[in-house]
């Protein structure tokens, strides 16, 4: 499956030239990471619910990055980045959390 | 999938509470949105497999979580590093401390040793004479004569405040600084320096052995005058007069002279030490 090739290729590409992240930011790389979790179970869900569409798919994992690392900078700016970052990820962890049950009672019927 | 949000309408109120909604909606509903649209247009779409776009995302995510482990990594293992570089740093001043420590121990031994031979020698009238002579020389009663430097301290110019003059506290840490730099005889504006010598300040005048003092202020240095002014430059209160130099302007001028005189202290009286009955050992 393309998605799978796709991934991998992701990761080798990653290993092989393990790209820099600029010292700025730094901080907003694990929220980024959460979100874009979120959105890829949402999207496996979404295939395994049989209505996966690749624009929204491309859609939702780029607005959930760029919005949950917006929001704490913002938090950072405001001075109140760490629970800013509290709300983003519990937020993101109940769906990462409600999709994977999903996608656990397709694949087992369970 | 009955969770998913009613199609055409994905802004469902949210009244109940709001971690609730979160958890009964986890999926972007957009998806059901969009495949409603698409049932109404045309029931049998093929596009419900990921495409190109998904497969670039995909990747783009997997280097996104591999940049953030390999990141995290590399971090632990900075830290571990500094950490090691640490312990080491401590360990060697540890040694060094120790070394020390041990040095110190035989010099202090050995100084007891010389000062037990020494008083065995004390003896005889020249050494004591002598050593009467010697102790004159560092207590100030004796005059000397010597190499040295001469140090003209200043204040700034135009010194307006007693912030840009220099005070008593300057003098005591000029003086001190040399002697911490190795002068064996110091004498101010002429004015000898000994033991009981107190640098204070009394009305608007600095006092040196209870005399006054005018601007500038000498002080004169007897001792190594090739190692002095680098070993004062050296010392807490030589990189405080570089300070005071630096940030007030107050005025310093170091010379080295071949030859000096310093004078004997004028009256060195004791008021209350008496002479213990046992002489001088």
């Amino acid at each position: 499956m393309i998605a799978i090739v796709g991934l991998v290729v992701g990761i080798v590409l990653g290993l092989l030239f393990t790209p820099d992240v600029p010292l700025p930011l730094e901080p907003y790389l694990p929220i980024a990471v959460v979100a874009a979790l979120d959105a890829v179970f949402g999207a496996f869900r979404a295939f395994l619910d049989g209505i996966f569409d690749d624009k929204v798919f491309v859609v939702s994992f780029i607005s959930n990055v760029l919005i949950a690392a917006m929001i704490v900078f913002l938090g950072d700016q405001l001075g109140v980045g760490a629970q800013l970052t509290t709300g983003v990820v519990v937020v993101l962890g109940i769906r990462i959390f409600s999709n994977v049950a999903a996608i656990r009672r397709h694949l087992f019927h369970a | 999938m009955s969770q998913s949000a009613p199609p055409g309408n994905p802004q469902t109120p949210a009244s109940m509470g709001l971690l609730a909604y979160i958890s009964t909606h986890p999926l972007d509903e957009d998806y059901g949105y969009v495949s409603a649209c698409r049932g109404q247009s045309d029931a049998k779409s093929p596009r419900r497999r990921p495409g190109a776009a998904g497969a670039v995302i995909a990747a783009v995510f997997a280097v996104l979580v591999v940049t953030a482990g390999v990141q995290t990594s590399r971090n632990a293992a900075n830290d571990e590093q500094q950490r090691r570089e640490l312990l080491s740093q401590v360990n060697t001043a540890r040694d060094t401390l120790e070394q020390e420590r041990d040095q110190i121990r035989a010099l202090q031994s050995e100084t007891a040793r010389l000062q037990a031979r020494r008083l065995r020698s004390l003896g005889d009238t020249r050494a004591l004479n002598g050593q009467i002579r010697a102790l004159g020389t560092r207590a100030g009663t004796v005059p000397v004569e010597g190499p040295g430097v001469r140090v003209v301290a200043n204040d700034a110019v135009g010194a307006a405040s007693a912030r840009e003059k220099v005070l008593d506290s300057d003098l005591q840490r000029l003086v001190n600084g040399l002697w911490a730099a190795g002068a064996e005889a110091i004498a101010v504006n002429g004015h000898r320096l000994t033991n009981l010598s107190a640098i204070r300040v009394a009305g608007d005048a600095i006092t040196v052995n209870n005399r006054s003092l005018r601007r500038p202020y000498v002080v004169e240095a007897i001792g190594n005058q090739d190692t002095l002014p680098a070993r004062f430059a050296e010392t807490t209160s030589g990189q405080a007069w570089l300070d005071l130099q630096r940030e007030i302007g107050l005025r310093l001028r170091i010379e080295t002279v071949d030859s000096m005189r310093l004078p004997a202290v004028e009256s060195p009286t004791l008021r209350y030490a008496n002479r213990s009955p046992g002489g001088i050992s």
